[in-house]
């Protein structure tokens, strides 16, 4: 009896809170300021020719066209989501807020919760207009258990608390945890989703395989030939294409993406004229292969661009649970023994650099006073007789007493092992001993987490914002699954990460990282391998670029569709039809290689 | 009646035969050297100097631990670069009475040869002495071949003796006994036969390092199935021979009937197999190598340079001097093996009375 009263006073309470929900609609704070960013230098060509066509190669073809769900995470989607545009992006010289979907926005004095108005003019590639239900439905859509993406469901239910809507074009996004105002846009960012065009149910994985989701970006997919090409078209009336920051970029008409295999047949095609551009990063693909006819006569341009964009972590971390690394004396004399310089000079070309500490290239974040402990024998030395690591054996190992001052340096890509072969027998000209140590890379991801290594030579990807507690708080330490693989235990920088966690003031955030970052690396526990700050790609001739080349934080030079970097390249018709002809011919062009060191931040 | 072989001796022994039968005789002498040559590779192959002869002292490099560059008054105290040493003393004509034996290829199996300005892989070089260029890390091709032809070679000799020990014995005595130990080892068999030997390979190396040793552990594990079968059927027939039932009357042990009556009988079986069985463990090495479950870096591999090969077709000394080792010595032993089967094939030796 009791029971059943309490069943319906609960449901009446359910059709209580859902009427309240539809007759108050949500109401704004009347004590926000509306923000938006109208004079930020734009960084696209007004030289740009509208027209033409672009083609680039994919390794695989994508499984799905789907962006969620199973088998979605491949190379291809990113061309998906950047035809995504977001609320607003963070201009790429400056950092500074710019407008992309949304007008204006406005940040609450909660420190979690942002208010954006969605531009007027903003509609789904269908036409349909873009509004406040397409965000609701989004945040709804990411918690569905129909789309089988955990992470996503997780993600949007765990750290984004809310999408409001206050009218038709208005919208709040509730964050879980207080943020500087600036780094709420990244953490709490949600792409709509077009309601009217997904169903929802436990089918959708399957039914939306290979349907074309519409889109707010320049582009649409407008054919598809299953396991060859995806053609993209420009929309011809785009709704933003005179919006400040995106006028006079996504130039080309149309962008025809290959699938070719093999790496080395997809630079043949490039050469042969059927690919317009190619990444050309690699050092045997800059020095070596980008050397042929087609170069040489001009009707490839090689270019080289610095940017300047978070770098990867990448290096050796020592274990302090092995009771020789303990001394910090050891893993100074250890950072002395390795010869970066001979990798830089002989095996890679001269063209990385030494990586200088842990968050590089993370713009005012980054501590740029600090560099890695030099290649010197002699310090080594002195340290290691200093503490009594005086004695050799057959192999010109040092000893201590009954301990070698030897190490197993455990990693899981085969990439990285000419680096740390040669390492290895640099290190022994110091009395140190590395071995080599492959594991296959889950069971060396295994090893890592689970901290059973001496020194893992390894690199972790790359964030927003520098992370602290993840890699170097005690919390973390001495526990498996967590990612302080080197298990420091430092209670002042423990204080230090605590204060810069809990802070929301930027100019505080900045000094702390600063402070972080030089006591960090006073330890010695991660040494850091190397860097390529640039990006390097050839292109046919008639593909022009804006006079600055590329922005700060280009990833890439021929990026079609990203919101902030991507389309700032157009094609000159005039010039291909020459260069084509000239071809023919059997003429030539000037050969053409440019190096752009504007933002290089260390000159070598 | 078939006769046992010594009576076919009074004729001719299996070694002249064997002898006799050229193609596989050279190559078995061509094999031998090689394994002879592999087995002092540190002679010839090597970067630490064979003598060195400084003021009035005479030092064995090879022979003796690492001797640091200031014991040859240079400004170092590493391991000295007898290249270098040799180089420098040949310059200055003050050090005349000083001098430096190099092994004939002065480079080891791990060494890193790096100059400024050229980057590895370095083709076939006469003067830099890599005869058969670098691998894409700067290690000489030539010298690797030669460490990883050792540990190859003796790791499908090791590989087959641990094999045959158990396949042998345990063939013998299921066919011997017969009965409920047959009909149970049968089954095993089967059973074992049937796991997937690569993928325990790859969960195995996914767990633990392997190294020379663990392999053959591993791979022995899974081996030496395929001699029992032979010897099952070797055993079964002989055990209802006089000679063994002679044994038995006398009051032999099982084992003595197997060790000294049967095995000797099956002998032919099991040389028959050996050369095939060498070839197998190589081939099966370097395929592991080869898919980077094999030996860890830096050991020198024939698998790990021909993944290197496929890899860098642009650099064809890599692939073509693995390529052409690997089928030379597969050849070689392929070679003795038809010498071998000729030896012992029945056709010849079995007449009837």
């Amino acid at each position: 009896m009791n029971k059943s009263i309490l069943s319906i006073s609960i449901h009446s309470a359910w059709v209580f809170i859902l009427t309240t929900n539809i007759v108050f609609a949500a109401m704004l704070p009347n004590n926000i300021e509306w923000l938006t960013n109208t004079d930020s230098l734009e960084w696209s060509s007004k030289d740009a020719q509208k027209g033409g066509l672009l083609r680039l190669n994919i390794s695989s073809f994508p499984p799905t066209l789907r962006t969620v769900g199973p088998d979605s995470n491949n190379s291809f989607r990113s061309f998906l989501l950047d035809n995504q545009m977001p609320l607003v992006d963070m201009h790429p010289n400056t950092g500074e807020i710019i407008p992309m979907l949304a007008s204006h926005w406005a940040y609450d004095a909660d420190g979690k919760t942002v208010y954006y108005k969605i531009k007027d003019n903003a509609r789904w590639s269908d036409g349909l207009p873009v509004t406040a239900d397409d965000f609701l439905f989004a945040l709804k859509f990411n918690r569905s258990k129909d789309i089988v993406a955990p992470w996503y469901n997780k993600h949007f239910s765990e750290e984004i608390i809310d999408v409001i809507k206050y009218d038709s074009r208005t919208i709040a996004i509730v964050g879980a945890r207080k943020k500087p105002n600036k780094d709420l846009h990244y953490y709490y960012s949600i792409q709509p989703k077009a309601e009217h065009f997904h169903k929802l149910n436990i089918q959708w994985v399957s039914k939306f395989n290979w349907k074309i989701e519409p889109n707010t970006g320049p582009y649409q997919i407008t054919k598809i030939r299953k396991g060859k090409t995806i053609e993209f078209n420009r929309k011809p009336d785009w709704w933003a294409q005179d919006d400040r920051f995106l006028r006079n970029r996504f130039n080309v008409d149309k962008v025809l993406i290959k699938t070719v295999r093999d790496p080395n047949t997809a630079f043949k095609y490039f050469e042969r004229g059927e690919l317009d551009v190619f990444n050309l990063t690699i050092p045997k693909l800059w020095h070596e292969k980008s050397n042929g006819p087609m170069f040489k006569k001009g009707f490839i341009h090689k270019l080289s661009f610095y940017n300047q964009v978070e770098q990867g972590a990448s290096g050796l971390f020592l274990n302090l649970d092995n009771t020789i690394l303990q001394d910090i004396n050891v893993r100074k004399a250890i950072a002395h023994g390795l010869n970066f310089d001979k990798i830089i000079k002989q095996l890679l070309r001269n063209d990385y650099q030494r990586l200088p500490t842990f968050h590089t290239g993370y713009g005012d974040y980054s501590n740029n006073e600090i560099k890695p402990l030099d290649f010197s024998l002699k310090k080594a030395a002195a340290l290691l007789d200093s503490l009594g690591w005086d004695n050799k054996d057959h192999l010109g190992i040092r000893k201590k007493g009954q301990n070698r001052l030897s190490f197993t340096i455990s990693y899981g890509n085969k990439l990285h092992e000419p680096q740390i072969i040669v390492l290895a027998e640099e290190a022994k000209k110091a009395g140190i001993e590395l071995i080599p140590q492959f594991l296959e890379s889950t069971s060396f991801y295994k090893n890592v987490i689970e901290k059973k290594h001496d020194i893992a030579w390894l690199g972790w990807s790359t964030g927003f914002r520098p992370a602290y507690w993840q890699h170097f708080h005690s919390d973390n330490a001495h526990k498996a699954q967590t990612n302080n693989i080197t298990n420091l235990a430092d209670p002042t920088i423990d204080g230090l990460i605590n204060k810069y966690r809990q802070s929301t003031v930027e100019l505080e955030r900045i000094q702390l990282a600063h402070q972080l970052e030089s006591k960090i690396a006073a330890q010695t526990i991660f040494i850091p391998s190397t860097m390529a700050p640039f990006t390097r790609a050839g292109f046919w001739r008639w593909l022009k670029l804006p006079k600055a080349d590329a922005t700060k934080t280009s990833q890439s030079l021929f990026n079609p569709f990203h919101p902030t970097q991507g389309g700032l390249f157009w094609i000159d018709a005039k010039s291909k039809i020459d260069s084509l002809s000239a071809k023919r011919s059997g003429k030539g062009f000037e050969a053409s290689t440019i190096i752009n060191t504007d933002y290089q931040v260390v000159k070598p | 009646m078939p006769v046992s072989p010594e009576h076919t001796s009074r004729e001719q022994g299996p070694w002249q035969k064997f002898k006799r039968l050229k193609r596989g005789y050279y190559s078995f002498i061509l094999l031998c050297s090689l394994i002879l040559i592999s087995c002092f590779a540190e002679l010839i192959f090597n970067s630490k100097a064979i003598v060195v002869q400084y003021q009035t002292n005479l030092y064995w490099p090879v022979f003796s631990s690492a001797i640091e560059g200031k014991e040859f008054g240079l400004p170092y105290e590493y391991e000295t670069n007898y290249r270098q040493l040799k180089k420098d003393w040949a310059k200055d004509s003050s050090s005349h009475s000083n001098f430096v034996i190099l092994p004939l290829i002065p480079y080891n199996a791990t060494e890193v040869d790096l100059a400024d300005g050229s980057y590895p892989p370095q083709p076939p070089n006469i003067a830099s002495q890599h005869y058969l260029g670098t691998d894409t890390i700067g290690r000489d091709v030539l010298v690797r071949l030669v460490y990883g032809f050792r540990i190859a070679i003796f790791f499908a000799i090791t590989l087959l003796l641990v094999e045959y020990f158990f396949g042998v014995l345990i063939g013998c005595f299921m066919g011997f006994l017969g009965g409920t130990f047959d009909i149970i080892f049968q089954r095993i068999i089967e059973v074992w036969s049937n796991i997937p030997f690569l993928y325990i390979v790859m969960i195995m190396s996914s767990l633990i390092t392997p190294g020379f040793w663990s392999l053959v552990f591993i791979m022995a594990l899974f081996g030496w199935m395929s001699m029992t079968w032979y010897m099952r059927s070797a055993s079964y027939k002989e055990a209802n021979r006089d000679y063994v039932l002679a044994a038995k009357m006398m009051g032999a042990s099982n084992f003595r009937i197997i060790y000294k009556h049967i095995i000797p009988n099956a002998m032919s079986t099991i040389i028959t197999f050996i050369p095939f069985s060498v070839a197998g463990g190589i081939t099966a090495l370097t395929a592991l190598d080869f898919l980077n479950f094999g030996l860890p870096a830096p050991a020198p591999s024939w698998g790990e340079l021909l993944k290197q090969g496929v890899d860098n077709l642009d650099y064809p000394w890599i692939i073509s001097s693995v390529v052409f080792s690997l089928s030379f010595v597969l050849m070689l032993v392929t070679f003795i093996g038809e010498g071998i089967r000729e030896v012992f094939d029945p056709k010849h030796k079995i007449y009837y009375e």
